[in-house]
Order: structure tokens, then C-alpha cells, then sequence
């Protein structure tokens, strides 16, 4: 008992140090960094790899990275949206259609979605806060303009309609397999590309969480009235947050386009799609910085584990899926990084409950 | 409907340019003024259209109205209660109008389960985890019944044949759905404006606490709203499967465009589920005739959007429950 109580008092004073988020977040990112030689370590005649391929990490970081995008919008500023699939697909159509069609440079073609996204969101955001929308309502009109874009790019010729783009090979637009063509021939550089992506945004959120725009965020989303009437310019800090964060989503939808051969409205802008890219978030812990990640390395693998291991029965992965968002909102809707400190306050109870019985 | 796209006429200056935008409003007027009789049986088809809607829509409305809840899972219920039609006439050899009342009653069981699983334990949560919780019945339901009955289409054996009433041609089914959707709607409406059990609903919708207080008890009128709700859902899937071939997806279509129409019509509202039905009907029948592809879709998403910009409380908003 004393030894884990030594532990503990040690941790905690570590916890106090001012380099500590550096250290957790080296020690966190360098274990991604790891992840793909830790799968195919042997252990007892098993491979981690036969169950969790290298494709199944990318989606898992991939959804980790859009995650962590979504929540700096609905996890900081509490402004629920539904329809980041929205972003994503501009992320994605903006890449695709520059390099298929201009034969730009596709980390250009990123930038251009990226900008295009956050000028969409901020259109989203300005015309649903100057109307007060709010809970419900603001959901559905999030939903409402993913859906939007979903039917008015199939109805586009000019964007190959419901046919979608067909990922075009580096020389024709002048590059050569790398980074610069943002293609590789095989998986691994992708993996690396993804985790720094979503070290960029991760960094992104703990410079905005542990200033004061995160401060304003987050007295928005307790409460938005009290926060106003002390003079936090909510409509304008809320349309930041909507802006930061359709643009990182649009990256995500970027790098989707570059990784998967083809994209198409019913892929990219797909209803299940709004889902997919806040589900992380919700199930590891919105508005935590690490919920993202956490949520992401749970949902994404088992539902793909599902899918490939039980590939005849149809739909097994979406039973699970939906299993998971019905048991995290009742059961835990804090999410999974709320669990050692609900852990620790039970021990404390129980703890204090024997010495009151002694 | 597909048979009238067909027939369009080619439009001037179509594929490009402004021209695809401003053409099928000008070939429209110019339809009107001519009183071309494509216009009647278009009007007759939104009609068609649009009653089955609003009886999709009515539901999930009622639900929301009195809970305050966006039941995601209503999609999923119009599609149990497709297969349990088919089901009933397939299996049991029973005709399909009399499979509408069992699936209804399935599905009134249904809901029930489901609210008390997942939708009681947050009721007073934030609206998102509603939401979420709804929807993740959607994906569970929706996916064991891909697993059941593959996903393929399915469809109800039944050859009701036409009418043509002065030029116009209705086809039978979806006239029968039509009737069935007014029929249902005037039922709910007589049981929640005469019954007892139909004011307390009203009275929750209008004001939960003030409920409690005068001795509703608001946790058996939310498991009758539920079940309700689920049960006229399955009313509409099942007069949908009448005259259409579905597939365990069906439902998203209809989900999506149910919400539009609660919006439209104002929450809880049900004159405003019927205007609201009728609305997207229109839109859909005659934009698919005038416009290219599914652009119909892209005017109700616009109309959605500013609806709940300009009028959130919706045409009929606040007028009853």
C-alpha cells in the first residue's frame, strides 16, 4: 500500500512541473511514433499485427486527427455540430479537383480546402449565432448544410458529379513519390504523415486551451449569458472556434483524399461520415485534449477489427458502433478520460466508508 | 416517377452557364401559362407524395414536441415497419393492409423498449446525448436488419394496378398510402384533442413541470409518446412499402426529409406536419420533373436552412400539440 501511495505522491509532483505536458506529450506521440514496430513484435507466437494492420492504424490516427479538429468547435466552445462532414468533403474536393484538374500541387490544393472550409464555417457559424440557434436547432442546421453540399456537388458536372475524383499519380502534376507529391508507395510514410498532422493540431489545442481564447471558449460553453455579460465577445470567439476548426477538418478530409484511390460525394460528405469524425471525441472525453486520441484508439480498431473478422456478416461493425454511442451518453457521458478520476473518487468513498465503519 | 423524367423536354442551354438555373423556372412558367396538362398530374403526384411525408413526419414531430427529443432512430422505425408488412403478407400469406395495424403494434412494443433503454436514463442530459444515444439505436436496428434479411431490396407482392381520373393517372398504391396517411393523421388528432389520455399528452407537451404538478405522471406519457411515435412511424413505412421497394437504408431518405418537414411546419405542429409534407412533396415531385438530377434536394436543404434561420418556430409553430 505504501509503495503505491510513494508512486502516487511522486506522480503528483511531477504533475505539478511545468514540463510535464512536454514529457506526457513526447511520451505520448513517441509511442505512436512506436506503434508500428510494437504490432509486429512476436509475443508467445502472436503478432499484434495479424489483428491491427498498419491500414487500420492510419484510419484509427486519421479519425484521432479529426476528432481533436471537431472538438476544438464543439468540445471547447459547446456549439454541438453535426455536420463536420461538410468541412471534411471540402477538404477533400478542394485537393482533388486542384491536382486532377490543375495539376497543382496538392499540398496547395490542402491549403486552398482548408481556407474554403473555414470560410464555410465561418457562413455556418454567422448566420446560425447572429439567429441564436441553439442545442437542436443548431445541430440540425449544421446537418442541414453537410447535406447541402452533398447533393449540390453530386448535381455538379464540373465536379464529376456523383462520380466523384479518381486520384491522379504524381507525374501528372510534376512530382515524384514522396513527401512533396504527398504520395508514397507504400503505407508506413503515411502512418508518420498522420501522426504529424495530429501532433500540429494537438499542439494547436493545448496553445488554445491554455490561453485565454480558450478561457473565453470555455466560458462560452458553461455558460454563454454570464460569460457575455462580463464582456467575453461570444458571437465573435465562437465564429474562432467554428474557423480553427473546420479548417484543420478540411486538412483530414485532404489527407483522405491523397491516402484512398477515389473520393465521392457519397463517401466524403456521407451522413455516417458527421458521425465518424466526432465520435472519438464524445466516447474519449469532449473538450479533454486527450479524449480525441484515446477515443479514436478505441472505437476506430474495434469497429474495423469487427468488420475484417467477421467480414460475411454484414453490418456486425455498425451494431457495434451504435452500441458504443448508446452506452458511452448513458453510462459515461464524460467519456473515457474521465475514468481514473471517477475510479479515484470511488476508492476514496470506499476507503471512507471503512474507516468510518472502524 | 421515373417514367415522367424521361419525358422531360431537352431545355435550351442546358449543362452550363447560368442557363441550368434560370431554364427550368422560365420552362416552368411558361408551362403555367400554357395550362399544360403535365402540371395537373405533377400536382397529383405531389399530392401523393406529400400526404405519405407528412404522415412520416408526424411521429417524430409528436416526440419531439412532447419530449423535446430529435429521435434519430425514426428512420429506422419506417423500415422495420416496411419489413414487417412484407413480412406478414410473405410468411403468413396475410394481406398487407392488415400487416400495417400488427407492424404497428410491433413497433409500439418497440419503442417503448427503446425509450426505456436509452432515452429515460438522459432525459434531462444535454440534447446532443440524446442524439447520439438515438442514433446509435439507428445503426444497431438498422444493421441487424441488413444481417437478417441481407441488403437487398425487398419488395411487397402486390399489383393494385391505376386509375385515370380526368387525364390524370394515380397509381393505386400510392393513392391507398394517401388515404392511410389522412386516416391515421385524423385519428391522432381526434385521440389527442378528445380523449383524456390525448390532453395529458398536449398538456406535457405544453409544459412538463406544470404537468407534474397538477398529477400527470410524465414518465408513462413519455413511454406512450415514444410508442406512439414509433408505432405511427411503422403506419408509414408500411404504407410507403404499399407501392415502393425498400432496403434497410431506405429510411435515412425519409429521416432526413422528415426533420425538414417538422422544422417547416413548426415542432409538435400537426396541421404543420401535413403543410410541411405537402411542401417537400411538391419540391420533389416537380423539381425532379423540371430540374437536372436530384438539384430538388439542394431547394429543400435551402429551405430547411432558412427556415431555421428566419423562423425557427416553424409555419404553425407553437399552435398546438
Amino acid at each position: 500500500m505504501s509503495a503505491i501511495e510513494t508512486v502516487r505522491d511522486r506522480y503528483r509532483t511531477f504533475d505539478d512541473q511545468r514540463y510535464a505536458p512536454l514529457v506526457k506529450g513526447v511520451a505520448l506521440f513517441g509511442l505512436l511514433a512506436a506503434l508500428p514496430t510494437i504490432i509486429e513484435i512476436d509475443v508467445a507466437g502472436m503478432e499484434l499485427a495479424a489483428l491491427l494492420s498498419l491500414k487500420v492504424l492510419i484510419l484509427t490516427v486519421i479519425y484521432a486527427y479529426t476528432a481533436q479538429a471537431w472538438n476544438i468547435m464543439s468540445g471547447y466552445t459547446g456549439q454541438f455540430s453535426f455536420g463536420h462532414a461538410a468541412f471534411f468533403g471540402i477538404g477533400a474536393y478542394a485537393t482533388q479537383a486542384l491536382v486532377v484538374d490543375a495539376a497543382v500541387n496538392p499540398w496547395i490544393g490542402m491549403l486552398v480546402g482548408g481556407v474554403l472550409a473555414g470560410g464555410y464555417g465561418l457562413i455556418i457559424g454567422a448566420l446560425s449565432f447572429r439567429f441564436k440557434l441553439q442545442g437542436h436547432y443548431f445541430a440540425l442546421a449544421t446537418l442541414a448544410f453537410a447535406e447541402l453540399l452533398r447533393f449540390v456537388v453530386t448535381n455538379m458536372s464540373e465536379l464529376n458529379g456523383a462520380n466523384g475524383y479518381f486520384k491522379a499519380f504524381p507525374r501528372d502534376y510534376g512530382a515524384e513519390y514522396g513527401l512533396v507529391a504527398f504520395q508514397f508507395q507504400n503505407d508506413l510514410p503515411y502512418y508518420y504523415l498522420i501522426v504529424g498532422f495530429l501532433l500540429v493540431v494537438t499542439l494547436v489545442s493545448w496553445v488554445i486551451k491554455n490561453s485565454w481564447v480558450g478561457l473565453y471558449f470555455f466560458a462560452i460553453r458553461e455558460d454563454e449569458r454570464a460569460a457575455a455579460s462580463v464582456g467575453v465577445p461570444s458571437f465573435r470567439y465562437k465564429l474562432i472556434g467554428v474557423a480553427v476548426s473546420a479548417f484543420f477538418t478540411a486538412l483530414g478530409g485532404a489527407y483522405w483524399s491523397m491516402y484512398f484511390n477515389t473520393i465521392r460525394p457519397d463517401t466524403v460528405f456521407a451522413l455516417f461520415k458527421n458521425v465518424e469524425l466526432l465520435l472519438p471525441a464524445v466516447v474519449g472525453g469532449p473538450g479533454t485534449l486527450l479524449g480525441p486520441i484515446v477515443g479514436s484508439f478505441i472505437v476506430t480498431p474495434v469497429s474495423e477489427i469487427a468488420r475484417t473478422t467477421f467480414s460475411d456478416i454484414n453490418g456486425l461493425d455498425r451494431i457495434i458502433y451504435g452500441a458504443f454511442l448508446v452506452a458511452i451518453v448513458i453510462y459515461s457521458p464524460r467519456g473515457v478520460v474521465s475514468w481514473p478520476s471517477q475510479a479515484r473518487a470511488l476508492w476514496k468513498r470506499v476507503r471512507g466508508d471503512e474507516e468510518v465503519s472502524e | 416517377m421515373g417514367h415522367l423524367v424521361t419525358s422531360v423536354a431537352p431545355l435550351p442551354l442546358q449543362g452550363g452557364g447560368l442557363g441550368r438555373f434560370i431554364d427550368p423556372f422560365v420552362q416552368f412558367l411558361t408551362d403555367i401559362t400554357n395550362l399544360e396538362p403535365v402540371l395537373l398530374q405533377l400536382l397529383a403526384f405531389g399530392l401523393l407524395l406529400g400526404g405519405v411525408y407528412a404522415l412520416t413526419a408526424l411521429g417524430l414531430t409528436m416526440i419531439f414536441g412532447v419530449m423535446d427529443v430529435i429521435n434519430f432512430a425514426h428512420g429506422v422505425f419506417l423500415v422495420v415497419g416496411m419489413y414487417s408488412v412484407w413480412l406478414v403478407s410473405e410468411m403468413a400469406g396475410i394481406s398487407p393492409f392488415l400487416g400495417i395495424p400488427i407492424a404497428a403494434a410491433v413497433l409500439f412494443v418497440l419503442g417503448v423498449v427503446v425509450h426505456v433503454l436509452t432515452v429515460e436514463p438522459i432525459i434531462e442530459a444535454p440534447q446532443q446525448n440524446q442524439l447520439i444515444a438515438t442514433l446509435g439505436v439507428l445503426f444497431i436496428i438498422q444493421s441487424a436488419i441488413e444481417i437478417v434479411f441481407t441488403p437487398d431490396p425487398q419488395q411487397v407482392e402486390l399489383s393494385l394496378g391505376s386509375i385515370q381520373v380526368g387525364g390524370v393517372f394515380i397509381p393505386l398504391g400510392q393513392f391507398y398510402a394517401l388515404v392511410i396517411a389522412l386516416g391515421t393523421m385524423l385519428a391522432v388528432r381526434a385521440f389527442l384533442n378528445r380523449t383524456d389520455l390525448g390532453r395529458k399528452i398536449r398538456g406535457t407537451a405544453d409544459n412538463r413541470d406544470g404537468a407534474r404538478y397538477v398529477g400527470i405522471n410524465v414518465r408513462r406519457i413519455n413511454y406512450l409518446t415514444f410508442g406512439i411515435g414509433a408505432a405511427l412511424a411503422s403506419v408509414a413505412g408500411g404504407s410507403i412499402a404499399l407501392f415502393q421497394r425498400f432496403d434497410p437504408f431506405t429510411g435515412e431518405t425519409y429521416l432526413i426529409n422528415a426533420f425538414v418537414i417538422v422544422i417547416l411546419g413548426g415542432l409538435g405542429s400537426f396541421p404543420g406536419a401535413f403543410v410541411g409534407g405537402l411542401i417537400v412533396g411538391m419540391i420533389q415531385v416537380f423539381g425532379g420533373y423540371y430540374l437536372p438530377g436530384t438539384t430538388a434536394q439542394v431547394l429543400i436543404f435551402l429551405l430547411f436552412i432558412g427556415t431555421l434561420l428566419v423562423k425557427p418556430e416553424g409555419l404553425f409553430g407553437g399552435a398546438e400539440a
